[in-house]
């Protein structure tokens, strides 16, 4: 017969253990949850170039959306038009109004798959190379495309980077004959957006 | 002969004056002045963003290009040595905060690093968009 005053410990000792039971299982659940990996950032740099013989025509846009889930793969890309910026104020007015109709199709978007993002390691800093293959949506004219780039796991962010090139002709944008010697056929796109962990 | 020179040289004087007029006011004409630019609209930062969300592609038409004045309480500051937003969250999403951001223009930065949540605000900006995650304004300065 345990006396009642060493029954009331071995209760409550029991009562520990559940709530470090309870603990351990809610810090496994919680720390799952911050392993979920994905990784976003909303000021996701994008700058297009255009190399043509009589001009070269540079734009840039820093409100870029992507999302990145690490565990498959998958991605979002959102760009918005109007938020391209050109040194000259008249390209800029071109640009929305005759060529990609910014007002009619405000939004790009490229959304996909890095087909090889088993390749990165979260866990060892470095630069890996991969390829997102997605639906690329421009002018909209949606097409399949694959991309290559590179993933730097640094300090528990990941640098994005992708250069790659689009026809003119492929996306419905038309050119003019009096300046096809000012606007390139196929525009070289860089991309370079630093993702953090999402909170959610 | 010396009439027709007389034509010619008038006339060439003319066209490099033209071209010059044109190269300057066409070709390089300045960007807009967004901190001057007079706002087409004037509302709260929460009745515009609910338009987005209500119908993007109404809102869309209406508001980008456009310059939007918004008032509304501060919700977060992001900030870097160059480049400052100020953002006002109103919707939780699959990633996180949603609502309006605005990018400022570099003359305001110091002014938004002094800002503290809850801090009521009006900001002026150019709309470029809506994202399905954010309303986005640039060149923003704050009114008041």
């Amino acid at each position: 017969m345990i006396p009642m005053s060493s029954w009331k410990i071995v209760q409550s000792s029991n009562k520990l253990k559940m709530r470090k039971l309870i603990f351990i299982l809610v810090l496994a659940v919680s720390a799952n949850y911050s392993f979920s990996q994905k990784y976003m950032t909303k000021t996701g740099y994008i700058r297009f170039f255009s190399s043509a013989a009589l001009e070269n025509i540079e734009a840039h846009n820093r409100a870029v959306m992507t999302a990145l889930d690490m565990s498959s793969g998958e991605f979002i890309f959102k760009v918005l038009i109007k938020s391209y910026t050109f040194e000259k104020a008249l390209m800029q007015k071109h640009f929305n109004e005759n060529y990609m109709e910014s007002d009619k199709f405000p939004n790009s978007e490229f959304k996909g798959k890095i087909i090889d993002i088993k390749n990165v390691n979260l866990k060892k800093d470095g630069i890996y190379q991969v390829t997102a293959e997605g639906d690329l949506t421009i002018h909209g004219v949606t097409k399949r495309v694959k991309v290559p780039g590179t993933v730097e796991v640094k300090g528990g962010k990941l640098i994005t980077k992708a250069k790659f090139s689009v026809a003119l002709s492929d996306y419905n944008i038309k050119v003019p004959k009096a300046v096809v010697n000012n606007i390139a056929e196929n525009i070289d796109i860089y991309v370079d957006c630093v993702l953090e962990p999402s909170t959610k | 002969m010396k009439k027709l020179l007389k034509i010619v040289i008038i006339l060439a004087i003319i066209g490099l004056g033209a071209a010059f007029i044109v190269y300057k006011f066409v070709y390089n004409q300045p960007h807009t002045n967004f901190e001057k630019a007079k706002a087409e609209f004037s509302l709260t930062a929460v009745d515009f963003y609910n338009e987005f969300i209500n119908n993007k592609e109404a809102a869309s038409a209406k508001y980008n290009g456009k310059v939007v004045e918004i008032t509304s309480e501060v919700s977060k500051i992001e900030s870097d040595t160059n480049i400052a937003y100020i953002v006002f969250v109103f919707s939780e999403g699959v990633f996180g905060d949603e609502g309006i951001r605005c990018d400022m223009l570099p003359d305001f930065i110091e002014d938004v690093k002094m800002l503290k949540t809850g801090d009521k605000v009006t900001v002026k900006g150019y709309c470029t968009g809506y994202n399905d995650t954010d309303v986005i304004m640039e060149n923003c300065s704050i009114i008041k």
